[in-house]
C-alpha cells in the first residue's frame, strides 16, 4: 500500500458490557483498531480475553443480550453501531460474513448443504432457485469440496469435519464479503485439514480481496495467517503490531508469557515451558491497575494502582504496547531472557 | 522381571467395532478397524508419545491397554503378565498400576463430589488406608504434590479453574502410586497460558515418582517437549516408531512429513530466537 486509504473497518473505543447478578461484566474494555481491504488481522487471547465478543458485536450480534455497547464501528462510511437490525440484516452474511468455530452446531442439521447455501445466496440476491443452485455447486467447487454437484444434497453430517468448516466458508463467501470475521475457524480440526482451510482462506483472500479477521488463541495460526496481529487481555488489546515485529520484538510480558508458555516445533527442547502463573483473571472483578499485574513476574507495586495506556513504542507508529514497565527496560528484559 | 525389560509390550494389537444395521435383530454387516494390528515397547521411566489425527486410533489403544476395552485380537503384555484377558480379582490387583488421566477436566470429575472425595475414591475402592484419618492425610498430601490448596479438600469441581481440574485428575491418578501413567490429550481442553502449567507438573511427577508415561496427543509440539519416542498413528496402524530428535529432523514416513509439515509456525519468533 503505498498511500494510507481509508480503513474498510475502524473500531473506535468499543466497550460491551453484561449486567449480570454479580455486577457488570467487562467483556471489551475500550478496544481500537484500523483494517484495510486485502489485509489479515489476527486477535489472540485466552478464553475470556473479549476477543470472541468483539467480533460477534461487529456482526451485531450481541444486541439483543442485554449487553451495553459503545464506541463507534465504522464499515466504510456507516456506523454498525447505530444501524437498525433490518439494516444490518441487510450487511450480514452479505457485505460482512462470520465463520464460527464449530461447523456442526452452526449448521443446521436437518437441512442440506446446498440449501443452506441457497438461502444464503438468495436473501441477498434476487436470483432463481435455479440460479442460486448453480452458485451454490460453484462455491462448494471453489473452498476444493470434490464432487460439489452431488454433495450439495447431503446433510452436515454426512460431511466431515473438514469438509463441514469448508461449507461454512461456502456459505460465508456467498455474496462475496468485503470482510470477513474468522473465529477460531480452525480449532476443531486436524493439523493437515488445517492448513488446507488456512490455505484456502489466503488464497479466496486474494481472489476477493477481502479484509479478514482472525479470532484465535493460536499464535501459529495468526503468524502464518494475519499481517498485523493484536494480543487481547481482559477485554483489551495490550500490544498490537505487525506480525514480524510482535513476534521478534514483543514488549508486553503477557506476550511473552504466551510466546514463551508454548512448546515448539523448532529450536532447542525447552527443559522446562515457563507458564504464566495464575489463572485469567475475572471480567467482573477485574484485578486493579494493569489488569495483568498479579500474572506478571516484573510487576512493581505502583503497577497496581496505575492503568497503563496503550501507547506507541518508539520506531513503529504501528506497535502499541499497554505496560508500565519502561520501553528500555522491557527491551533489555526481552533481549536477556533465557533461552 | 528385570529393570530392562519394557513395562508394557504390545503385540498385533487389534480392536474392531462392529457395525450393525437393523432394529431388533441387528446384524452385524462391517467393522471399523479403529486399531489394526500395532505393536510397540514402552520402557520404564519413558515418556512415549503418540500423535495422529481424529479417528487414527489413538485413544482406543490408550483404552486397550488400561483395558477399558476388550482386545479383538493380539496381546498387552503389562509388568511381564499378559493382561489381554485377566478377568475379576486378577485384573483388579494390576489396575491400581495403570492410571489415565483424560483431556475433559470438565467431565472427568463428578460435579457431586467434593475434591476430596474424588481423590480418595481410589483408595475407598482398593481398600487402602481404612483410618479416615489417615486417608484424609493422604488425600491432602497428594494434592499438596499437584499443586492444589490442601484448604480447598471440601470444594466441588466446579468452584476450580480447568487448569486445577487437571491437577485433581492427576492427583486422583496418582494416588495409588501407579507405574504407568497414560495421559490422553491431558492440555488439549485447556487454555494456552494453563498448558505449560499443566505439562510441567506432569513432567515434575513422572521425575519424582519414576513413572512411566504414554502421552496421547494430536499436538506435535507438545509430543515433542515431553517424549522421549513418539509413535505415529494413522488410520489404525503405527507408521512409523523413533527416536524423539530423529522423528522431528528426520522423518521418515511421508505421513509423519505432512503432519509436521502442516503444523503453523511463528517463524518470526523462531528466527529471533535460534541464533
Amino acid at each position: 500500500m503505498s498511500t494510507v486509504a481509508e480503513p474498510l473497518l475502524r473500531v473506535e473505543d468499543l466497550r460491551v458490557e453484561f449486567p449480570t447478578e454479580d455486577g457488570v461484566l467487562h467483556a471489551v474494555d475500550g478496544i481500537s483498531y484500523d483494517l484495510q481491504s486485502g489485509r489479515t488481522l489476527g486477535i489472540v487471547g485466552e478464553s475470556g480475553s473479549g476477543k470472541t465478543v468483539s467480533s460477534l458485536t461487529t456482526m451485531g450480534l450481541t444486541r439483543r443480550t442485554g449487553a451495553h455497547i459503545s464506541g463507534r464501528i465504522s464499515f466504510e462510511d456507516r456506523d454498525l453501531l447505530t444501524l437498525s437490525e433490518e439494516e444490518m440484516r441487510k450487511l450480514r452474511g452479505n457485505e460482512i460474513a462470520m465463520i464460527f468455530q464449530d461447523p456442526l452446531s452452526s449448521l443446521h442439521p436437518l437441512y442440506t448443504v446446498g440449501a443452506q447455501i441457497v438461502e444464503a445466496v438468495r436473501t441477498h440476491r434476487d436470483v432463481s432457485k435455479a440460479q442460486a443452485r448453480a452458485r451454490t455447486v460453484e462455491l462448494l467447487e471453489l473452498v476444493g469440496i470434490p464432487d460439489a454437484a452431488r454433495c450439495v444434497g447431503d446433510y452436515p453430517h454426512q460431511f466431515s469435519g473438514g469438509m463441514r468448516q469448508r461449507a461454512m466458508i461456502a456459505m460465508a463467501l456467498a455474496n462475496e464479503p468485503k470482510l470477513l470475521i474468522a473465529d477460531e475457524p480452525t480449532t476443531a480440526l486436524d493439523v493437515t485439514v488445517q492448513a488446507q482451510i488456512l490455505r484456502l482462506l489466503k488464497h479466496l483472500q486474494q481472489e476477493l480481496g477481502m479484509a479478514i479477521v482472525i479470532v484465535t488463541h493460536d499464535l501459529g495460526v495468526v503468524a502464518e495467517m494475519a499481517d498485523e496481529i493484536a494480543v487481547m487481555y481482559a477485554g483489551r488489546i495490550v500490544e498490537s503490531a505487525s506480525t514480524e515485529l510482535l513476534l521478534s520484538a514483543p514488549e508486553h510480558p503477557y506476550t511473552w508469557g504466551l510466546l514463551k508458555s508454548i512448546p515448539t516445533l523448532d529450536g532447542p527442547r525447552a527443559q522446562q515451558l515457563e507458564p504464566i502463573p495464575g489463572n485469567p483473571p475475572s471480567l467482573i472483578d477485574r484485578p486493579s491497575g494493569c489488569h495483568f499485574h498479579p500474572r506478571c513476574p516484573y510487576a512493581q507495586p505502583e503497577h497496581a494502582r496505575i492503568d497503563p495506556r496503550l501507547e506507541t513504542v518508539s520506531g513503529d507508529a504501528r506497535h502499541v504496547v499497554a505496560c508500565l514497565l519502561d520501553s528500555e527496560v522491557r527491551r533489555r528484559l526481552w533481549r536477556e531472557r533465557p533461552r | 522381571m528385570s529393570a530392562g525389560e519394557p513395562l508394557v509390550e504390545v503385540r498385533d494389537l487389534a480392536k474392531h467395532f462392529p457395525i450393525k444395521r437393523g432394529v431388533v435383530f441387528q446384524r452385524k454387516v462391517g467393522a471399523v478397524r479403529a486399531v489394526d494390528g500395532v505393536s510397540f515397547d514402552v520402557n520404564r521411566g519413558e515418556t512415549l508419545g503418540i500423535v495422529g489425527e481424529t479417528g487414527c486410533g489413538k485413544s482406543t489403544t490408550a483404552r486397550l491397554i488400561m483395558r477399558l476395552h476388550d482386545a479383538t485380537s493380539g496381546e498387552v503384555r503389562f509388568d511381564g503378565r499378559d493382561i489381554t484377558r485377566m478377568k475379576g480379582a486378577e485384573l483388579k490387583k494390576v489396575r491400581p498400576e495403570m492410571q489415565m488421566i483424560f483431556q475433559d477436566p470438565y467431565s472427568s470429575l463428578n460435579p457431586r463430589k467434593t475434591v476430596g472425595s474424588i481423590v480418595s475414591e481410589p483408595f475407598a475402592i482398593h481398600g487402602l488406608y481404612p483410618d479416615k484419618q489417615a486417608r484424609r492425610r493422604a488425600v491432602r498430601e497428594l494434592m499438596d504434590t499437584v499443586g492444589l490448596n490442601t484448604e480447598h479438600y471440601n470444594r466441588y469441581p466446579h468452584e476450580f479453574s480447568g487448569g486445577q481440574r487437571q491437577r485433581i485428575g492427576v492427583a486422583r491418578a496418582l494416588a495409588l502410586k501407579p507405574k504407568l501413567l497414560i495421559a490422553d490429550e491431558p492440555v488439549s481442553a485447556l487454555d494456552v497460558s494453563i498448558q505449560a502449567q499443566v505439562l510441567n507438573l506432569l513432567r515434575d511427577m513422572q521425575r519424582r515418582f519414576g513413572l512411566t508415561v504414554v502421552l496421547i496427543s494430536h499436538d506435535l509440539s507438545v509430543v515433542r517437549h515431553m517424549c522421549d519416542r513418539v509413535a505415529v498413528m494413522y488410520s489404525g496402524k503405527i507408521v512409523e516408531l523413533a527416536p524423539n530428535e530423529q522423528l522431528y529432523s528426520h522423518p521418515s514416513h511421508p505421513y509423519t512429513r505432512e503432519l509436521l509439515a502442516a503444523v503453523p509456525r511463528a517463524r518470526w519468533y523462531r528466527g529471533a530466537s535460534v541464533s
